[in-house]
């Protein structure tokens, strides 16, 4: 796993420098971890540099798979190394830094302490799990085994259930498993308030469930959440926007790209597309950017 | 029911779900005018970056509820985390 942990005066500029460090060219491929919030303070004299750890992103980039071993067949796993051997590759499309400023970075001479802190740190939360197809790398980190799904899910349930009861509002959870999916399930005439504008309380809901879910099982399921049918119906108005955009597009013989969505949602418009006859449907670009294309198709086969 | 009451509740049982050092949980409610509040959370110092989250998504879906909590006593809600 490639991270380094830097050291700047603000989230964005530590953010930037680690980025550059490790070589990645988009935000999205960064997962960044608060380790220090900054505080104001004149520089260096009762202020806090803001520190952050930031590791590349396993799961997005197809072709990262080789990346343990260098030409020469050494191991990549020393921060200082792997960031040489991935800067190379960043040469062109490097963020730009216009203002470099006085930071200091701590990946490099002085990676030694820090490593060894953050190691520490990592030990304790595996914060960069991934469901699918990442045990291997996981297991590196001396992570703890993930609990069971099941008990997963019984957490889960668990935190939603406290959730209502702290807010106060009757209802019932249900949790489910379905391939590896965990899915859950918040019922009750008052729990609306739990749904938000757009579903943004709901969304919240399911980041906090996450995180909980993570932190006390080492899990992190796929994991889908309704409140109330709101899933339920955005997924209908996602149908109807599809079939739409699909008259439209036959209307112009054109083509047309929506806004990036995930995977759940993208499969809701695939399934749309493949029931109407002269589109066609694809994605394009990579999660959490992925698109769908809805294009125009005169030879259906 | 004091003013902030179910936002109380509802910060103090998230913050306590995500970290270690459950005893260390702070969460004061700060009048900010009639019908706002502030939440000042504050935890142990190694539990923050817990809190706070990767790009703060963590802070974030908290405030989040932490506002959906104000709406059902009629409060807009601040929550700041502190150390």
């Amino acid at each position: 796993m490639e991270w380094v942990e830097v050291e700047g005066n603000s989230i964005d500029e530590a953010v930037e420098m680690a980025m550059r460090e490790l070589g990645i060219k988009h935000r999205d491929d960064a997962d960044v971890e608060v380790i220090q919030e900054p505080k104001a303070g004149f520089l260096g004299m009762g202020g806090k540099a803001a520190i952050v750890k930031v590791t590349k992103s396993q799961d997005r980039r197809p072709g990262r798979r080789g990346r343990g071993r260098d030409s020469n067949g050494r191991s990549s796993r020393s921060p200082a190394e792997s960031t040489k051997s991935t800067t190379d590759r960043s040469q062109q499309g490097q963020p730009k830094t216009s203002n470099q400023g006085d930071h200091r970075s701590r990946s490099g001479s002085g990676s030694k302490d820090t490593d060894k802190a953050s190691q520490k740190k990592s030990s304790q939360k595996p914060s960069n799990q991934r469901p699918k197809g990442e045990k291997k790398k996981v297991q590196r980190d001396d992570r703890p085994e993930a609990a069971p799904i099941e008990e997963q899910a019984k957490v889960a349930a668990g935190f939603l259930t406290g959730l209502l009861e702290a807010f106060g509002l009757e209802g019932s959870v249900e949790s489910r498993i379905d391939d590896e999916v965990l899915y859950l399930e918040v019922n009750g005439e008052q729990t609306e308030a739990l749904v938000g504008a757009k579903g943004s309380v709901m969304y919240s809901v399911l980041e906090l469930t996450r995180t909980v879910v993570q932190r006390k099982t080492y899990g992190a399921p796929r994991m889908r959440i309704d409140i109330n049918g709101y899933a339920e119906r955005r997924r209908e108005a996602l149908k109807i926007y599809a079939g739409k955009l699909a008259e439209q597009v036959i209307a112009d013989e054109g083509e047309v790209m929506l806004e990036p969505m995930n995977a759940a949602d993208r499969k809701v418009v695939h399934d749309a597309i493949a029931e109407i006859d002269n589109v066609r449907s694809y994605s394009e670009g990579e999660d959490p950017r992925r698109a769908v294309v809805i294009a125009f198709d005169d030879d259906p086969s | 029911m004091s003013q902030g009451e179910i936002v109380e509740r509802v910060v103090t049982y998230v913050v306590g779900e995500i970290v270690d050092n459950k005893d260390e949980i702070e969460v004061e409610i700060v009048s900010d005018g009639d019908d706002a509040v502030v939440a000042e959370v504050r935890t142990a110092k190694s539990d923050m970056g817990r809190v706070i989250g990767k790009r703060g998504r963590v802070a974030r879906a908290i405030r989040n509820v932490g506002n959906a909590a104000g709406d059902e006593e009629g409060l807009s809600v601040q929550v700041d985390f502190l150390d």
